[in-house]
């Protein structure tokens, strides 16, 4: 059978592509490495918040069983001088929390969430459209020039300054000028750090921070939006749209390289050496993966071998599932509804620096910055910074312990663990460095020159060759942008 | 009778200087105001230990921009530069040595790595090219990005069109070094840690950011921009010290008729019906003047010396949240002879350049840590020089100098203490335990010493919190940004008050462009406004 489009790489984007393809008409199939769909939803990441709402509609997710449950608390932040403070969805509710905390804070707080929003809905803009080409322009960079323009002059011009001032800041800065506090600090500022190599002090981290509430409801918290029976059950609700709609989902098939005759992409081989045809091959895995493994180095040429080697994969966070026995016990929770949303160990600045100091010199901080969810009695924990070829014992370990300190006895009651280090991370899932957003989120691989400039439309090297995954813009995270982006791209190719 | 000026300057650095004499060139009554009894800000000569004289802050001279010493015929005026040939590095038993000298250089190179040796000669083409299409963003005044007309963004038409004319090559290395950290940058062409680490310091200086740090590669293409007779990445030191460029500026505008007055500290900036009118010194007096072009930096210029309700509240706060974080000290040694290094003994003209204490990227990566949480590091990045080597004038006969810039020494200690004697005598035992492990007989050379902390460049040169570029080269603080967003236009919110110091675009160095620019503009909103 021909096909008119392969997508390589069955994980959220993947199959955000393959559904919006088929559901255009096209005839395509997803190849998926791995026995199941979903990637990093299976395994990795605990909450699908940043899902571009105008998917869960335009591919009837809900009809195909997605259901998205999003609790009153977006984070619990642990500390070990004081009660944990909790961050509502409702800023309002936060800010009374605050109070206690700190006057200032509390009474910033709802400013700020507000400024975030602000910040946030541009770059929730600049998500939707695909980088104009920065050389020439075309009549499409022309669409999405006047969308961005008309976004930024929605801004006013005092945000418009903010906006340019914020986007290259450290998250310890762009927090550090709102609040007094360091608890707050801490907890705010973490989650521009949060799948990054970036501790709270680097310049950028502002921006991931930004991007991680860019067209959804996060706010200053970040969201906090599960699905329900798990992030797989997005995954299955994403095939199942995909499939409804006619495409074929192959698991089990690993690609082996890239087929190209004549300059012209013509299909994949596999692994097993079946060849499969196609004029269309949209790679859901990272770009270093496709452009060095994948593509042969006479297609791909020196230049582009050595600027997609250089594309930087930094991964750092390492995976922690833990299976309790009974029902965990955090100090200074009484109320176990508090633990419905994001548990996050971030007490400070400087506290979640250290703990990314440390990786700089291929250690594992003593003291690990943590985002844990409760599901039942499993509790799932991402820590950083984690060298990539760290024992995963050893992070297990120093996880609990962590842990420990603010649910005393949780050792106790810890009856299975599965500890997912950077490197088993890129053997599970196959991504280069194991780096969940596929490239590292800094300033240097952002919008147009995401992975790297001139590649950032999607297309790559070869023509029919195109990049819909997290190493595209918008970038990483479950936000199905760079496949549905993608798609796009590719019905604009195909039907001119 | 008091007398009326056109221009009044706050300040006579380097900065302050030029402004005043490009105003003076254009037939402006101007007078510069000087706080010390010296001029020169941080780019001043001094002779603290008798017979010693010392580039007291500011030590090497690149950036100065070329159009500035031809419009003001500086040379004319005394201003010579002596040529600074390479970088030594020196390690435990082994130096990376880089001269100007390519061939050289490379060959050198190749001791360390084949490919380093390679990629050196292709880096440094790439870096000439892109000096050479960023320089004029020195040159412009920047857009106001709260604005869409476009008109706006009209100065920025020609830049757009430069970049899309560019090779893709070189797009690419300009994207990279505006948003990469130098580490990072520097990581694609090198595996020589030593040289990574000495070439990444570039990127570093004056900021509170580690060579890991993304925006630091902005900071190191800031330093490659320099240019002496035309040729890149070229760095010289005046004869005189860098107070010799000063006293040269101070003498073309004094030949333009400007006024030059020093221990004249100014206490306010007097504003009358929303405008600025003139200053009041210290002393009481009163000296009025159409315009006030300070180049102080924030801070003191509208925290200091404006009544507070002469500003909106908002304005304010922007002022308060610009940072400055001082991150480096001085060490200026008056030696009895010269140094010796246990890596490569002798006099020979390795000690004729910058010698840079930076082994590898680990230490330097150390180095900002410590200064992360408050201590001066223990182990600190140093980029010296011996002046005496090329202007023996100096020092007396077969007696030297050595200029030590110090780095990570943060202004703020840890748990809000300050700096004090104590702190400057542990911070000089570091710096010169620093020195002694390369070069163990630097002790017994010691005849004289300086040691400036951050809050010593403070208080002697007037630099808040001791930032050498009147705040931080971080890139949320450069171009529409700097100082304060939607005012980055050398204008303020007060009328007839302007900024002409290292905290207006394009920042700081010994560069004097600010200066030039403040001074350009200003003259054209005067002829605007006739």
């Amino acid at each position: 059978m021909r096909y008119d489009a392969i997508v390589a790489g069955g994980g959220h984007n993947g199959l955000v592509c393959a559904a919006v393809l088929a559901r255009a008409g096209r005839r395509v199939v997803v190849v998926e490495r791995r026995a199941r769909t979903g990637g990093i939803l299976d395994g990795v990441v605990s909450t699908v918040g940043r899902l571009r709402p105008g998917l869960v509609a335009e591919l009837e997710l809900e009809r195909h069983g997605l259901e998205l449950v999003r609790p009153a608390v977006r984070m619990l932040a642990l500390r070990e001088d004081g009660p944990p403070i909790v961050f509502y969805a409702d800023p309002a509710r936060t800010a009374a929390g605050l109070e206690a905390v700190s006057r200032d804070d509390a009474e910033a707080y709802p400013r700020f969430d507000a400024h975030v929003r602000v910040l946030a809905r541009f770059l929730g803009e600049l998500a939707e459209v695909t980088p104009p080409r920065l050389d020439s322009g075309a009549l499409g960079d022309w669409q999405a020039g006047l969308r961005l323009a008309r976004a930024y002059r929605r801004l006013s011009a005092r945000s418009a300054r903010e906006l340019t001032r914020a986007v290259p800041m450290a998250a310890a800065d762009f927090v550090g000028e709102w609040f007094a506090s360091d608890a707050v600090r801490g907890a705010l500022a973490a989650r521009g750090s949060l799948f990054t190599a970036m501790g709270p002090w680097s310049a950028g981290t502002a921006l991931v921070l930004l991007a991680d509430s860019a067209g959804n409801d996060g706010g200053a918290p970040g969201q906090t939006t599960f699905a329900r029976g798990g992030p797989v059950a997005l995954a299955a609700a994403l095939e199942a749209a995909a499939k409804a709609a006619g495409a074929e989902v192959r698991t089990g098939a690993e690609v082996g390289q890239l087929l190209v005759r004549g300059g012209k992409i013509r299909g994949v081989a596999l692994a097993s050496g079946e060849e499969i045809e196609a004029p269309v091959v949209a790679c859901g895995v990272d770009p270093k993966t496709a452009l060095t493994r994948w593509l042969d180095p006479e297609e791909a040429g020196p230049r582009l071998r050595w600027r997609a080697g250089n594309i930087r994969t930094p991964g750092a966070t390492a995976v922690v599932d833990l299976t309790l026995s009974a029902d965990p016990q955090f100090t200074g929770v009484d109320d176990t509804g508090l633990l419905g949303g994001r548990i996050v160990v971030a007490p400070g600045i400087d506290h979640v620096e250290r703990a990314f100091d440390c990786w700089k010199y291929g250690q594992v901080g003593e003291r690990p910055y943590l985002e844990a969810t409760l599901s039942e009695r499993s509790l799932r924990v991402l820590a950083q910074w984690v060298p990539a070829a760290a024992d995963p014992d050893a992070v297990g370990d120093l996880v609990v312990a962590e842990l420990e300190r603010h649910a005393p006895g949780l050792g106790g009651i810890v009856a299975g663990r599965r500890v997912l280090t950077p490197a088993l991370i890129e053997r599970e899932l196959g991504i280069s460095g194991g780096h969940v957003y596929h490239a590292e989120p800094g300033l240097d691989q952002f919008f147009a020159w995401r992975p790297v400039l001139g590649l950032a439309r999607h297309r790559l090297a070869v023509s029919g060759l195109y990049l819909c995954g997290s190493g595209a813009h918008p970038g990483g995270g479950v936000t199905g942008g760079p496949g549905r982006n993608a798609a796009r791209e590719i019905l604009a190719d195909v039907d001119r | 009778m008091q007398q009326r000026y056109d221009a009044i300057v706050i300040g006579g650095g380097h900065n302050g200087l030029v402004c005043a004499a490009y105003l003076a060139r254009a037939g402006l009554r101007v007078v510069v105001l000087e706080r010390r009894d010296v001029l020169g800000g941080a780019a001043v000569t001094e002779e603290i230990v008798p017979g010693f004289r010392f580039s007291v802050a500011s030590y090497v001279v690149s950036l100065l921009r070329p159009e500035i010493v031809r419009d003001l015929e500086l040379p004319r005026h005394g201003l010579a530069i002596l040529p600074l040939d390479g970088t030594l590095t020196p390690l435990d038993d082994d130096y990376v040595w880089r001269v100007n000298d390519h061939g050289r250089t490379v060959r050198e190179l190749r001791r360390w790595s084949l490919s380093d040796a390679d990629a050196y000669e292709e880096y440094s083409l790439l870096m000439a090219q892109m000096a050479r299409f960023i320089k004029p963003i020195l040159s412009a005044v920047p857009a106001d990005q709260g604005r869409i007309r476009p008109n706006e963004w009209l100065s920025l038409a020609p830049l757009a069109r430069r970049f899309a004319a560019l090779p893709r090559r070189l797009r690419d290395t300009f994207i990279q070094l505006m948003t990469m950290s130098a580490g990072d940058f520097l990581d694609q062409w090198f595996e020589t840690d030593p040289l990574k680490a000495t070439m990444a310091a570039s990127g570093i200086i004056g900021t509170f950011q580690g060579i890991r740090s993304p925006g630091t590669a902005y900071v190191l293409l800031h330093h490659y921009m320099g240019e002496i007779d035309g040729a890149f990445r070229a760095w010289g030191i005046p004869r005189g010290g860098t107070g010799g460029v000063s006293l040269a500026i101070a003498s073309a505008a004094r030949a333009q008729g400007a006024e030059i007055r020093m221990e004249a500290p100014v206490a306010a900036i007097d504003v009358h019906g929303g405008r600025a009118a003139g200053v009041t010194l210290a002393s009481g007096e009163t000296i009025e003047a159409d315009a006030v072009l300070s180049s102080a930096d924030p801070r003191v210029t509208f925290l200091d010396l404006l009544e507070p309700d002469v500003l909106d509240g908002q304005f304010v706060d922007d002022v308060r949240r610009y940072r400055f974080r001082g991150s480096s000290g001085k060490v200026n040694l008056a030696l009895d002879g010269l140094p010796e290094f246990t890596c490569l003994p002798g006099r020979g003209e390795h000690l004729r350049g910058a010698i840079s204490f930076s082994p590898s990227v680990e230490y330097m990566e150390r180095a900002y840590d410590d200064a992360k949480y408050g201590r001066f590091s223990r182990r600190p990045y140093i980029d010296s020089i011996i002046p005496t080597l090329v202007d023996p004038a100096m020092a007396p006969p077969g007696k030297h100098v050595m200029s030590c810039f110090v780095q990570y020494a943060p202004y703020h200690l840890a748990d809000g203490r300050r700096w004090d004697d104590e702190h400057r005598q542990a911070f000089r035992d570091t710096v010169i335990d620093t020195l002694a492990e390369r070069a163990p007989n630097i002790r017994d050379l010691i005849v004289g010493e300086q040691v400036l902390t951050p809050l010593d460049i403070e208080q002697r040169i007037g630099l808040s919190e001791g930032n050498i570029f009147q705040g931080e080269l971080s890139l949320e603080q450069l171009f529409f940004n700097r100082p304060v967003p939607g005012w980055a236009r050398y204008r303020t919110p007060v009328h007839g008050l302007w900024m002409c110091g290292s905290a207006a675009h394009p920042g700081g160095g010994l560069m004097g462009a600010p200066g030039r620019i403040a001074a350009l503009e200003h003259l054209k909103s005067r002829s605007a406004s006739r």
